[in-house]
């Protein structure tokens, strides 16, 4: 199997990771098999967005039984590459342990109960015969903008199935095209996974630490491994806006096309979405709610992604109120308005935790 | 008076009008939060920047429920009483955040709204016809109370989340109210005619046996 150069030269020169951490979870296989699969993914969504944009200038639909086979394909791709990013989580699990010599693990313990003493949540004590592991999430790091686009090209397949219209259908896998387009160029999850996780846990690996040293990177690794990789609510919060923001992302679409014309089979599809993507995006905040006081105390409300969340969950409200009226002719482009609000808010709130300092930062 | 209809269209037009006033002042707290680098003040300022903008909340969030309160009564009351049962809320409130503070005006609010709700709800799920629902069919109607009945719930949460025991089961009160409202809610026909279908299935198993009892 022939690889182009560059990805030779990254997968033999990761940045800071010895070679024998790399060799145990088997990372370049990964590698090898994750390149062409995304490789093969933007080969094909480019040809669908091509056939997305014939059908939007087209009267009539143009070879939309092709289109629905390449849809099924980038879907079973997606798919192929998730259990690909599985593997590579189970490997960590397997053989990443955080283990401490025997004799610091008393030691240990007396400091962890020390700390816990008065702690709300407090870290479970060190066993040394089953040393804590790592249970990551499917959607950290890059791997998330891979788990929201493929959850586009699953509403994007499911919405096939309704009424719409060519031009309809076209513009969704115009929006699949560059979605994918942006993975493959910013947000590659295969070529160098998990760049922070391998950042935080290299020197962990590394030869010849001394005991105390790595006591000290223990206490620095472990509340984060609990707080947050192997935290329950990880498994829930995230996929769920995710799944919502795919969601949002066709109920965007469905508005375009409601301020182009009176179309209630597509209105119809659009707020089907929106009633979906509403259910998951509150379920997912509530759920962040109880991880975020477990996680960072009582002094994260007012912080910067909790605004803009809340102010994207009131313009959803906003929308599903509107939309009970949308037989007035005023309330129809005024719900189409604020679907198309939706949308902004959602990329908005993505974009704060660039933007804005806080707890949710990735600055 | 106003009809019906073009009341609950005013209604859900106050409600956008609240909505989008609590999401500017959210975008506001955003940019404020960078511009005075509130993540690096020390714990004390940070707390006292939370409860001015708590305080600056406050009063859309009291609209809120206040808009809530009226919804609610709506379904149980004609529209005669409801501007009556509005001002008498909004007085109550206003008098009370005056004389003890918004938070127990706040409060004042949540207590009638949950109380109302709770009615609401009981009445709904007895399928009682006097209910006047935008929403038409059972479960649409036992699913939008539900939901409102969530929203209140989590309010009051908040007021709870320094007491860990009574925040976490308020917190999944209030999550299991506003999943299963909105489930009911927005996909009211499926469930409907999932559990007639499920009736009418049982009626005809039924129907099957005694004829085979007969032969």
């Amino acid at each position: 199997m022939a690889f182009p150069p560059l990805f030779l030269i990254m997968r033999e020169n990761l940045p800071g990771m010895p070679r024998p951490m790399t060799t145990i979870i088997d990372l370049h296989l990964f590698q090898a098999a994750g390149y062409p699969l995304l490789l093969a993914l933007l080969v094909l969504s480019t040809l669908l967005g091509i056939s997305g944009v014939v059908n939007l200038c087209r009267r009539e639909p143009w070879r939309e039984k092709e289109s629905r086979l390449g849809l099924i394909l980038v879907n079973i791709l997606f798919g192929a590459g998730f259990l690909l990013i599985g593997w590579l989580h189970w490997r960590i699990n397997r053989e990443l342990p955080l283990t401490l010599p025997d004799q610091l693990a008393a030691w240990l313990n007396n400091q962890l109960a020390a700390s816990n003493q008065g702690a709300a949540y407090g870290l479970p004590l060190y066993d040394p015969a089953q040393p804590p592991r790592y249970i990551i999430p499917l959607w950290i790091e890059n791997e998330k903008y891979y788990f929201w686009f493929m959850s586009f090209a699953l509403l994007a397949l499911l919405a096939w199935r309704r009424p719409s219209s060519h031009r309809f259908r076209g513009s969704m896998l115009v929006l699949l095209a560059v979605q994918v387009t942006l993975l493959f160029t910013l947000a590659d999850p295969f070529t160098a996974p998990l760049p922070r996780f391998f950042a935080e846990i290299t020197p962990w690996f590394a030869p010849g630490v001394e005991p105390m040293a790595k006591v000290g990177m223990f206490m620095k690794l472990y509340p984060r491994m609990t707080f947050y990789y192997n935290a329950h609510y990880m498994w829930l919060h995230p996929p769920l806006l995710f799944f919502s923001y795919a969601c949002i992302t066709l109920t965007f679409l469905a508005s375009l096309f409601m301020l182009s014309g009176h179309r209630p089979e597509i209105e119809s599809l659009g707020y089907d979405a929106a009633k979906f993507g509403y259910l998951l995006l509150t379920l997912g905040m509530l759920l962040g709610y109880p991880w975020a006081l477990q996680a960072w105390g009582p002094n994260w409300w007012w912080d910067p992604k909790i605004c803009s969340s809340i102010m994207m969950w009131a313009i959803y409200s906003t929308y599903l109120h509107t939309r009970l009226y949308a037989n007035k002719v005023s309330m129809w482009y005024f719900s189409s308005a604020l679907g198309i609000l939706c949308f902004a808010a959602m990329i908005f709130t993505f974009l704060a935790s660039f933007l804005f300092p806080g707890e949710h930062t990735f600055q | 008076m106003a009809k019906k209809g073009s009341y609950d269209f005013y209604l859900i037009l106050a409600t956008t009008v609240v909505l989008a006033a609590i999401s500017l002042i959210c975008v506001a707290a955003m940019f404020q939060f960078k511009a005075a680098g509130i993540h690096l003040l020390p714990p004390e300022a940070k707390v006292a920047w939370q409860e001015q903008m708590n305080s600056l909340v406050a009063p859309f969030l009291i609209a809120l429920l206040v808009l809530l309160g009226i919804c609610v009564p709506k379904r149980l009351l004609p529209t005669a009483w409801l501007n009556r049962f509005a001002a008498l809320l909004l007085v109550a409130a206003g008098l009370s955040s005056w004389w003890f503070g918004v938070k127990i005006g706040l409060l004042l609010i949540l207590c009638v709204s949950l109380g109302l709700q709770l009615a609401v709800l009981i009445l709904a799920l007895l399928g009682s016809q006097r209910l006047n629902f935008t929403k038409k069919g059972y479960w649409g109607r036992v699913g939008s109370s539900l939901v409102h009945l969530g929203l209140v719930l989590f309010v009051l949460d908040l007021f709870f989340y320094r007491l860990p025991g009574l925040h976490l089961l308020l917190f999944w009160v209030t999550t299991a109210a506003t999943t299963s409202g909105m489930i009911c809610c927005f996909y009211a026909e499926g469930i409907a005619r999932r559990l007639n279908g499920g009736a009418e299935g049982r009626r005809l198993k039924t129907e099957g046996r005694r004829l085979k009892a007969e032969d």
